[in-house]
């Protein structure tokens, strides 16, 4: 099924036509919303498709699995996508203009679609080698996004960023090699297979465990959780802004969306026999450890977003916390002991994922927006812009709304359904930290939004001429939060199909038809 | 004895790797993090199994090595070797931007 590869296709061929595109203004721009439209389009050709008739597979250079490389397109890989394509397309039309002209004509549109391959292939592959071939794709471009205006800022920034990740993929290399040592195979859907009858297979769980983790810490690496989460202020201020929504919208949610599969996917059917404080299967072990880190990223992320003066250190901050309540729902699904609630948890973090990902990379380009008009985006200069600019300052309240959770925006819902699953899963742990989030949600946003957009307007207001195509883009994508709030029903049900997807490991593992001789016989 | 020499070079330069990246000179960090990397690899070579005869085609399927953890290696350096091409670079940057190759000065810079 070669629709399952398209969206990776789109974006190389993209990628690749705007390499030769870039000293020409008009074409290279054509080129690059041409692109980014056509991702869109293939994303929700292959959407719906899979929401049709289940999850489809491409099989790599016709290799059967397990021996060659399957990407697998479910519907949580393509809830992801579509997550992805949302972004990415008011992003590419705000970078037009918002970019400086010498970084688009260098190498800002190769690159920045570069990472959509990276970031298209971590969603669809199901071999966990090539995840991590993705992911590298995804960060080199990363690396040279955030230092392509080469500020000394950057520089400082981008190069620990670099190194850290580097660590990260050697780590990743580590658990994947051990992963093959003991199990012997690549394919998710293979180890799922073993690792939940390892008798069969000959195969010996207990190291498993201990190797998954450190995939899993790689992952929380790329999420941003804390304690994984002390390079992500520095990265998304050095960074043009562009490039920071993507980052915080798109690229966070692939170390999320990393989790979810290795949990429950390839974790789904694995016992392994524990000892307290954790109890039975990998869930057992997984669920306190996610909670851990959920609440840890609420509470840190939010203290942080608090005391920061400057509007794209809050919105920083606050994305640490968000994720926190991404990740808070997938601790409940980990956790719960009934199929209806473990769904329902599921689905508030792919719906919560949506929002904001919509939601704060309106705010990142609305921040950009103020800071190229006025020179700064720091609250104690700034004071009225809603006043001066309506429309900018109503994009940044949707945007700061949705994050709070206010109906009907997508927000409310995201936070709803976190709510409904905590208390549906009798987590009152769970509760009281998503309670306490939200309280410092509406406490920075609410300081950032009388510091820099009420009141009378500060003297570099004042003379600020917003860029007229940028508040366009900015609105639309405002006007996108309020219409996932509005027309909820079939966003629901694309999520809830995602998270049944993410549960189901026997379809997953069905849809990859390995070869009859891959049945038994252990090891390598 | 060869997986123990193995295990034990293995261990050494994880513990060199770790403690370059400690450091306060950036250009220690950078090699730091190569000296992991290439662990790494070495780390996924001897997870195929260290017994057996070199993988090539026309020695037919017994008592060879497994050939898949190499090509998995093979991928492993060309992105490594991208990557830490690009981190050399990023330090000579840091060093004309900053005039200084110290962590903890640039780190006080970038703090507000």
């Amino acid at each position: 099924m070669t629709l399952v590869i398209a969206p990776i296709l789109v974006a190389l061929v993209t990628a690749v036509v705007s390499l030769f595109a870039r000293p020409f203004e008009r074409l290279r721009s054509a080129v690059s919303v041409a692109g980014a439209l056509s991702y869109a389009a293939v994303v929700a050709l292959l959407a719906r498709e899979v929401l049709a008739s289940g999850p489809l597979t491409y099989q790599v250079g016709d290799w059967a699995a397990p021996f060659g490389i399957t990407l697998v397109a479910d519907a949580l890989a393509a809830f992801m996508l579509a997550l992805a394509a949302l972004v990415v397309v008011p992003v590419v039309v705000f970078g037009l203009r918002a970019i400086e002209e010498r970084a688009q004509r260098v190498a800002y549109h190769p690159l920045f679609f570069f990472m959509l391959v990276g970031i298209s292939g971590a969603f669809l592959t199901g071999d966990i080698f090539n995840l991590f071939v993705w992911f590298e794709v995804m960060l080199m471009s990363s690396y040279v996004l955030v230092v392509i205006y080469g500020t000394p800022e950057a520089t400082g920034a981008t190069l620990r960023y670099v190194a850290l990740n580097l660590v990260g993929s050697a780590l990743m290399l580590v658990s994947i090699g051990g992963l093959y040592a003991v199990t012997g195979t690549l394919n998710m859907a293979d180890l799922s297979r073993r690792l939940a009858d390892p008798a069969a297979y000959g195969v010996n769980p207990a190291p498993a465990l201990g190797l998954t983790v450190l995939l899993f810490s790689v992952f929380a690496l790329k999420a941003g959780v804390v304690p994984f989460h002390f390079w992500v202020p520095e990265v998304y201020r050095a960074a043009p802004a562009p490039v920071t929504a993507t980052l915080a919208g798109v690229v966070k949610k692939v170390g999320v969306y990393a989790m979810i599969r290795l949990v429950f996917t390839v974790l789904g059917g694995a016992a392994f026999d524990l000892s307290a404080p954790f109890s039975g299967d990998a869930w057992g072990f997984y669920g306190p450890v996610l909670f851990v880190l959920a609440v840890a990223s609420i509470v840190l992320g939010g203290v942080g977003a608090v005391g920061r003066d400057d509007l794209s250190g809050v919105l920083a901050y606050s994305s640490i916390s968000q994720v926190g309540f991404i990740v808070l729902p997938v601790a409940i699904a980990a956790g719960a002991t009934s199929t209806a609630v473990r769904t329902l948890a599921l689905t508030a973090a792919l719906v919560y994922a949506l929002n904001h990902a919509v939601a704060k990379s309106t705010l990142f380009l609305v921040t950009d927006v103020i800071e190229s008009a006025t020179g700064t985006d720091d609250l104690r200069s700034l004071g009225g812009v809603a006043g001066r600019s309506p429309i900018l300052g109503g994009a940044f309240f949707l945007g700061a709304l949705a994050l709070v959770g206010t109906p009907p925006l997508s927000g409310f819902w995201g936070k709803f359904l976190v709510f409904d699953a905590a208390v549906g899963a009798g987590a009152t742990g769970a509760l009281a930290a998503a309670l306490g989030g939200a309280l410092f949600t509406i406490a920075y946003m609410t300081r950032a939004w009388n510091r820099g957009f009420w009141g009378e307007a500060s003297p570099s207001v004042e003379e600020m001429k917003p860029d007229r195509g940028l508040v366009t883009v900015v609105a639309a994508m405002a006007l996108l939060v309020v219409v996932i709030g509005v027309g909820f029903d079939p966003v629901y049900r694309f999520a809830e199909a995602g998270a049944n997807a993410a549960l189901s490991r026997h379809d997953y593992i069905d849809a990859v038809r390995f070869a009859a001789t891959a049945g038994n016989g252990g090891g390598h | 004895m060869t997986q123990t020499v193995l295990a034990v070079v293995l261990g050494a330069l994880f513990g060199l790797g770790t403690y370059l990246v400690l450091r306060r000179d950036v250009v220690r960090v950078v090699w730091g993090v190569v000296v992991m990397s290439q662990a790494a690899n070495l780390y996924l070579v001897t997870m195929g199994g260290l017994s057996g005869s070199v993988p090539v085609l026309g020695h037919g399927a017994e008592g060879i090595t497994d050939p898949l953890v190499q090509a998995l290696v093979l991928t492993a350096i060309v992105i490594s070797f991208g990557t830490t091409a690009l981190a050399l670079v990023l330090t000579y940057r840091v060093h004309e931007g900053h005039g200084t190759i110290s962590m903890e000065d640039l780190a006080e810079e970038v703090e507000p």
